[in-house]
């Protein structure tokens, strides 16, 4: 069996090894998001040298999307580094105010297996029908995808760093979810709908919780009951919140508008016991 | 042959071992690389943000589209401390006929190309609070509703970007607190095909009414049957402290054991955690 097993991974890495991947997403245009997250950090070459080791992203993968390019804000790799960028620095961490802590964003989105997750890597995909998945992989670590809808403007409001670190949230808590064997439901792991309140067909019941029942750093527990859970869905509108509300000084409006719109959203339409929290002000600026 | 032998059973061995517990590869030989220099440090790039010069909207009636466009730039990255400046600038140029004329052309122009521009146009629309604003925001209100699209998670999309749009510009009509708003934002309630853009009417009725049992009565009037819990849906003001917070969705968990989960349910047997993670450059 192991020598199977010896032999399958030979042949997987020999297959990955002569895939070189094509982008067909659109990669000459930028949000007023993107752009405005960009100026606060400019070129930083120490963080991207950083940020792909702690996402583990692989040059067979990013070839083409700006791996070459890393400060080309319009191609997908420096897009992806924009988000961790507002992930890693751009909450203001105020624990009586903020759902969650940076530290536990930053275990749910980085590639180490930890308290949140096994190990992952995160790659690109040309699909236009989904935001992003994990794919569980037999051998070595799980795959967090992100999507063309999180990258191209032209394709989906949620193009702009505060939704594609959202999305790192959410697939990483089906990474919390194998790690810790819960059972989210059938469909692309979620329950299927629409039903109760969630319109649309992947849904998530929303476990309400108060400010501080989590201290930073203890996102990932639970204790078996849905009195301390998270759903996907729930991680990302509650990093979303985070943003809008309680973000560090210098980040942009346009990131926080555009993360208060996306928590409301999903806020009203994914949770079959929603809605979940209204976040922010419903006064105009 | 016995080295031969030795050096065999290691290999495999090893190979066994690393099957046993997968380890994270080695950076890549290939890291990432940039064709432009590294730029300056982020101290440098947020004293450049706090120099720059404040775009004027006090111009010539020629002059405003090409003004107005250099204020949306600069409030669309205008930080968390120049909130209060941003809205005074907007504020006094209520009665400035052709910037919220060029204001409203940009919304509409912007819905087609950016969504995170098309958010801000709008919210510099409603935190103006003027007529030729209003009109505005209410003729966007109707733009049709798409019927088809790209569906991913069984929404369409161009229906979530409009919606988030819609719901923006009736936070902008209820914050005008004029008959018209209000009734722009009750058809909403009721009417509107997005449920984003209902909850968002109900929220921001009910916020811009001081949560009035007035306001509420009005609202249970008019909003639909299976959206009544929206009525006491539970609001994360940025400025209410934790345990006003905790208490109101306490509050809210009692009234509505609906809204409780049910307990989560395993997929098969549980395994041990452990953390490894590392640390990104200091900023």
């Amino acid at each position: 069996m192991a020598t199977k097993r010896v032999a399958l991974a030979v042949g997987l890495l020999l297959v990955s090894s002569t895939i070189v991947a094509a982008a067909v997403c659109d990669q000459t245009r930028t949000s007023q998001a993107e752009r405005d997250l960009w100026n606060t950090h400019g070129c930083w070459q120490a963080f991207f040298l950083w940020q792909y080791q702690a996402y583990d992203m692989r040059q067979g993968e990013w070839t083409g999307r700006g791996w070459e390019d890393a400060c080309n804000q319009n191609m997908e790799y420096p897009k992806h580094w924009n988000a961790s960028y507002l992930l890693t620095y751009g909450l203001a961490d105020t624990w009586q105010f903020s759902f969650h802590g940076t530290i536990d964003y930053r275990g749910t989105a980085e590639r180490w297996d930890n308290n949140y997750h096994d190990d992952i890597y995160h790659t690109p995909s040309d699909r236009t029908d989904i935001f992003g998945a994990w794919v569980y992989h037999f051998f070595g670590s799980n795959e967090v995808q992100t999507a063309c809808p999180l990258y191209d403007p032209n394709v989906a409001p949620n193009a702009n760093p505060g939704s594609r670190g959202g999305d790192f949230m959410h697939e990483g808590w089906h990474g919390w979810m194998d790690k810790y064997n819960w059972n989210n439901g059938s469909c692309a792991g979620h329950r299927c709908g629409p039903t109760g309140n969630c319109t649309v067909s992947n849904c998530d019941y929303f476990y309400f919780h108060g400010i501080g029942a989590y201290a930073f750093g203890a996102m990932w527990e639970n204790d078996g009951t849905a009195n301390r859970f998270h759903s996907p869905n729930q991680v990302q509108v509650e990093y979303l919140c985070d943003v809008s509300d309680f973000p560090q000084w210098w980040v942009p409006a346009s990131v926080r508008q555009s993360a208060q719109v996306d928590a409301n959203q999903r806020a009203s339409q994914r949770f079959i016991n929603g809605p979940g929290y209204f976040c922010g002000s419903p006064r105009p600026w | 042959m016995f080295r031969l032998c030795v050096a065999t059973v290691f290999l495999l061995g090893s190979i066994l071992v690393a099957q046993e517990k997968p380890q994270p590869p080695a950076p890549h030989p290939y890291p990432p690389q940039s064709k432009e220099p590294p730029g300056p440090p982020a101290s440098e790039l947020d004293n450049k943000h706090r120099e720059a010069k404040v775009p004027s909207l006090n111009v010539p009636e020629q002059d405003a589209r090409a003004a107005v466009n250099s204020f949306i730039t600069w409030a669309s990255a205008s930080d968390v401390r120049q909130r209060e400046e941003v809205r005074r600038m907007i504020a006094a140029s209520r009665e400035n006929k052709p910037v919220s004329a060029a204001l409203c052309e940009e919304a509409f122009q912007a819905r087609e190309k950016d969504h995170s521009r098309a958010v801000v146009v709008l919210s510099l629309l409603g935190e103006m609070r003027s007529e030729t604003g209003g009109e505005c925001l209410g003729r966007f209100l109707h733009l049709p509703f798409p019927e088809k699209g790209t569906v991913i998670d069984g929404e369409i999309v161009e229906q979530t970007a409009l919606g988030t749009l819609q719901a923006k510009a009736v936070d902008g009509l209820a914050y005008l607190h004029s008959r018209s708003g209000d009734e722009a934002v009750l058809w909403a309630v009721s009417k509107h095909p997005s449920r984003i853009v209902r909850a968002e009417a109900i929220e921001a009725y009910l916020w811009n009414h001081n949560y009035s049992a007035e306001a509420r009565s009005v609202l249970e009037s008019r909003v639909r049957e299976n959206e009544r819990i929206f009525l006491d849906r539970v609001h994360r003001d940025p400025a209410e402290p934790a345990e006003s917070f905790n208490q109101k969705l306490a509050e809210y968990l009692k009234e509505h054991p609906e809204a409780v989960a049910p307990q989560p349910t395993h997929a098969k047997q549980k395994r041990r955690p452990q953390d490894d993670s590392d640390q990104p450059p200091s900023r």
